[in-house]
């Protein structure tokens, strides 16, 4: 593990922003920390970066302190300098070893080679959350915490930084504090749900995905399909079912073992001209939103 | 690119060196000129009142400048200082620097120095400028008196910097800084009413370069002085205690 806490707590005053939260990064991991507006994911990645004190409880960090990189949710920097002083101010303060070659390494990888040598303050939002990534990972850090990097941008911008964060895998440790899931399903494959400061889950997001969310096949049919969806509706090892459209329906079954087992034979005891059926993959948001909810 | 040239750059770039070099020039400037024609000034623009003062003696040169950046120049001070050393105004621009120090002190001493460096070379240039016209206009000055309240106004500008340092690490913006670093400078001149605790108090280093070309002496300000000194050190240890202890 590259970051582990143990029993971490915050207060401001009487509010509790962290509760006793025991977050484990495995070393190399895209890590996912999802929770609603006010979970407490700036709080808990501020205590991580050291620009928080923790009321309680301990944070382990196995990186030296000038390998590990922070960016916040919307980044600012002095409006006259330019891009490229920026990226070369970050990397001198970071690492001065680092050669200055790399500036225009990251300036490049970010998509902001052209705008390098305008000054800041002519830079659009994207622009200035990829001059943000660029001067985050300028110094080779082996440890990054991101702040909602994605969630302010338009489309094209957010594609951009997701890029981004994805070619960092296998080069360090990233820690994506989002409360887009969507953002966060595509990018990371570890996961932290926050929610009230609690840590309510976390580990690899293929886990979470297959072992929290209710088991769903997705069955459609030739109208009429009342016969069918009868016939299941009484089958034990079904929970309920949810009509999509006039030819869809979700069926929630017990498990998938049950289901696959039994669908078939149930489909085929009646006359309903059957598409297609199959397994229904849950999403980070439908998972989410059962835990939270 | 280092925490050094960025602050030189931020006073080239954002044109702040002008405004410190350009209000202590000026009034350094036109101190010794409105000394000088003072009583002419007034009679043209005094409806044909007649006017009498008696003739100017060289100091009025330097009391005028000194009345004169006692006030707008120390604002204009108070103001640059207070965009330079409030870096964690901006919340993310703090994390930038934060996060890629080991101490809060590696990001303090370049902003201290080159501030103080900046204004100290404006209030000289005012001064230089003060001194030069009132030698041509009026008469000359003691060099030994002169150059000593140049360095007292220095002092208490080191002053006036260490307080704005100090008020930045616990304000949450540019502008409650000034605020409070006037509200400090104030508070000074208002205890020194008091006459007994006047010439111990650093405001009293404020008219030191106007007094001494008057006839007070050197060493009226050494206990300013000593107190000043022990000021700065108090505000500079406030200022990285509390900086460090700031949360973002």
């Amino acid at each position: 593990m590259i970051v582990r806490t143990s029993q971490l707590r915050k207060d401001y005053g009487s509010t509790v922003a962290l509760r006793n939260v025991d977050l484990q990064v495995p070393s190399g991991s895209v890590y996912g920390l999802v929770g609603p507006n006010g979970a407490g994911k700036t709080t808990l990645l501020g205590v991580l970066a050291g620009l928080r004190r923790p009321t309680s409880g301990t944070v382990e960090i196995d990186a030296e302190w000038t390998k590990v990189a922070v960016l916040p949710d919307t980044p600012q920097f002095d409006a006259w300098l330019t891009g490229r002083e920026v990226v070369d101010l970050a990397r001198s303060l970071t690492d001065a070893s680092v050669p200055a070659s790399r500036v225009d390494e990251v300036l490049e990888q970010a998509g902001l080679a052209d705008a390098a040598r305008r000054t800041v303050g002519g830079y659009s939002r994207g622009m200035l959350q990829r001059l943000g990534v660029a001067s985050t990972v300028v110094g080779r850090p082996t440890l990054l915490m991101l702040d909602e990097p994605s969630s302010a941008l338009d489309p094209a911008g957010r594609r951009e930084v997701l890029d981004l964060v994805a070619r960092l895998r296998g080069e360090a440790t990233v820690i994506f504090s989002s409360h887009i899931l969507g953002d966060v399903q595509e990018v990371c494959d570890t996961v932290g749900i926050l929610r009230a400061g609690e840590l309510l889950f976390q580990g690899p997001i293929n886990r979470l995905l297959v072992g929290s969310a209710v088991p769903t096949y997705r069955l459609r049919m030739r109208p009429p399909s009342e016969a069918a969806v009868s016939a299941l509706r009484d089958a034990p090892w079904v929970r309920s079912i949810e009509r999509v459209s006039g030819e869809e329906v979700r069926i929630f079954v017990e498990s998938v073992e049950a289901a696959e087992k039994h669908l078939a034979a149930a489909l085929a005891g009646t006359d309903v001209r059957i598409v297609s059926f199959g397994p229904e993959a849950a999403t980070l948001e439908q998972v989410f939103l059962e835990l939270t909810s | 690119m280092n925490l050094w040239r960025l602050e030189w750059l931020r006073l080239v770039r954002t044109k702040r060196w002008i405004a410190l070099v350009g209000v202590y020039v000026f009034f350094g400037l036109l101190g010794p000129l409105t000394a000088r024609y003072l009583a002419e000034i007034l009679e043209r623009f005094g409806g044909g009142v007649e006017v009498t003062f008696p003739p100017p003696v060289p100091a009025d040169g330097m009391i005028q400048y000194i009345s004169n950046v006692s006030q707008m120049g120390l604002l204009v001070a108070v103001v640059v200082a207070a965009g330079s050393l409030g870096f964690d105004a901006k919340p993310e621009m703090g994390v930038f620097l934060r996060t890629r120090v080991s101490e809060v002190w590696d990001i303090l001493v370049p902003r201290l120095i080159v501030t103080f460096l900046a204004i100290a070379a404006s209030f000289v240039l005012g001064a230089l400028a003060a001194w030069y016209e009132t030698v041509v206009l009026i008469g000359s000055l003691p060099v030994g008196g002169t150059l000593a309240g140049i360095g007292y106004g220095l002092l208490y500008l080191a002053l006036v910097v260490a307080v704005v340092a100090a008020a930045a690490s616990r304000a949450k913006s540019v502008l409650s800084t000034v605020l409070i670093t006037i509200l400090v400078l104030l508070v000074m001149p208002i205890i020194g009413v008091v006459e007994a605790v006047g010439e111990w108090l650093p405001s009293h280093l404020v008219g030191a370069l106007a007094d001494i070309p008057a006839g007070a002496g050197i060493g009226d300000f050494v206990p300013a002085a000593g107190v000043t000194v022990v000021f700065v050190g108090l505000s500079l240890w406030l200022a990285v205690r509390w900086s460090a202890a700031r949360e973002l």
